[in-house]
């Protein structure tokens, strides 16, 4: 974990503690959010019972357009698009499909796609919106916090908004108002930078 | 004479003369295994034969080691089915048990996680009393095993092994009144056991569930069994065919006290009963037969001798 800038598993139960910060360690790196996760905090008590993860992300990477995974050709009325990465292929033919129709799309291979277009629609094809990276970052970091929390803990509640997160998990009813627990979390991750 | 428990690992070659010798020895094979090129038994042999089945399987490479758990089944519970407590630790623990030479079930708990909401439901509590001895794997937390523990021990009337994250002295402090075995350090986790501590807590576990069978089996010699279920066993592949059409590796599984007979309960009961182990003396007079709550196998459980007064 020496890629996170902060990272801390505490809890009321010091041996429990350290044992939930390896888990934590293996979750997240088992998910691949690594990357997109800067500072993580979490806090265990068991007696009470309740589980409170605060985090802040690093900066997101941009929107995918077009011209970021493919070359574009203009031949006559022709535009051909040779697709380097195949990840957002299918994203693509989704979004052309629906623009342009299906009959005007070709993909004669795997890595090129055909459009006939009027000269106004070539118009800002290489600015096309593919991909959010983000979109799906919400649910993969709450996914996460979900298998690191004891699984008894089926109450739950989180938030997501600039870059920081929280998660809030407990088996009895958790109180109205989370958020005096949060930034009580929050505030101890950031006394500690 | 006195059998003991082994594990033979050989090749396929000639292997069928290492299963007479067994027989001819007086022997039980409980399982066999045929993977690839390789043949794995789990037998009893006596005592003092094993140096000769050592001495015969040694040209054709074959290695006979000591398996404590042979000819027992344990149940394995983890407190869900969710990724939180599956693959890791619950199927590390019951394939560690295999290679001592357990048969062990995984019993994957419908509402077993947390402290207060934890259950344990009836057809769960009487498949767990079916075998010879449970281990619960719970979390990480002192104050959870503390608090869960009375449920699941509720109307469980065969040992328990308590693994957890808290240390084994912390673990016998909280859990009152005790049960029969602990193994601390082993609580929830969420990758392969495969570094040296971690393989040697699973040999802790192997050898905190051979003391706890060690002392069952003891209490068994107390009162012997009517007849020995390895035996049991080797009469129901003689003398009923149908067992051979079951198509599980392990058709009769036996256990300390009996053996599980995989065929369902309702046509093939009556006739088991009447199968006759001597002249005279049929399975139904020294056993209880009872349909299983795993799927619609039979249970047998056999009658000890002051019960019966026979010993075959």
């Amino acid at each position: 974990m020496q890629t996170l800038e902060y990272f801390q598993v505490e809890s009321t139960e010091p041996a429990g503690g350290e044992l939930y910060r390896r888990i934590a360690s293996t979750v997240i790196t088992d998910h691949d959010i690594l990357r997109v996760l800067d500072r993580l905090r979490i806090f265990i008590d068991p007696e009470v019972p309740i589980f409170i993860a605060v985090g802040i992300t690093r900066t997101v990477p941009r929107n995918i357009i077009v011209s970021d995974f493919s070359g574009i050709t203009y031949d006559g009325d022709k535009v051909i698009l040779s697709i380097a990465d195949e990840t957002y292929l299918a994203p693509l033919l989704e979004l052309l499909w629906k623009r342009f129709g299906k009959d005007r799309i070709v993909q004669p291979d795997r890595f090129t796609i055909e459009m006939h277009l009027d000269p106004e629609e070539k118009e800002g094809i290489e600015e096309i919106v593919v991909a959010d990276p983000t979109e799906g970052l919400f649910k993969d970091l709450i996914y996460t916090m979900q298998v690191i929390c004891p699984e008894g803990f089926k109450v739950k509640r989180q938030s997501f908004q600039n870059g920081k997160f929280w998660f809030v998990a407990s088996e009895n009813t958790l109180q109205e108002d989370v958020t005096p627990l949060v930034e009580e979390q929050f505030a101890i991750m950031g006394g500690a930078s | 004479m006195i059998l003991v428990p082994i594990t033979y690992k050989g090749g396929v070659y000639r292997h069928d003369e290492i299963l007479d010798l067994i027989e001819d020895m007086g022997g039980y094979i409980i399982q066999k295994h045929m993977i690839a090129q390789e043949v794995v038994l789990q037998a009893l042999i006596p005592r003092d034969d094993i140096e000769t089945l050592r001495v015969i399987s040694r040209p054709l490479t074959g290695e006979v080691i000591f398996a404590p758990l042979v000819g027992t089944e344990i149940a394995i519970v983890s407190m869900s089915l969710e990724i939180h407590h599956l693959p890791h630790a619950s199927c590390d623990v019951a394939e560690y048990l295999r290679t001592a030479g357990a048969k062990t079930n995984m019993i994957g708990l419908a509402r077993g996680f947390g402290k207060r909401i934890g259950l344990l439901s009836d057809e769960e509590r009487d498949i767990i009393n079916e075998h010879d001895l449970v281990i619960y794997l719970f979390g990480n937390f002192e104050t959870c095993i503390k608090q869960k523990m009375p449920t699941f021990r509720r109307g469980i009337h065969i040992p328990i092994v308590v693994t957890g994250g808290p240390s084994t002295d912390a673990l016998r402090k909280v859990i009152d009144p005790p049960v029969a075995g602990y193994v601390g350090g082993f609580g929830r986790f969420m990758h392969r056991t495969k570094e040296a501590p971690e393989i040697s807590k699973l040999d802790d576990i192997v050898s905190e569930v051979s003391r706890v069978l060690d002392g069952r089996r003891s209490e068994i010699a107390k009162d012997p069994l009517s007849i020995s279920p390895a035996r049991l066993m080797d009469v129901i592949l003689e003398k009923l065919p149908d067992i051979h059409d079951v198509t599980s590796p392990v058709p009769v599984v036996v256990q300390m006290d009996g053996v599980r007979v995989k065929l369902p309960y309702d046509p093939f009961a009556a006739h088991l009963k009447e199968v006759e182990v001597e002249k005279g003396v049929t399975i139904g007079m020294i056993s209880d037969i009872r349909p299983s709550r795993m799927r619609d196998y039979i249970l047998v459980k056999v009658k000890p001798f002051s019960d019966t007064g026979l010993m075959v």
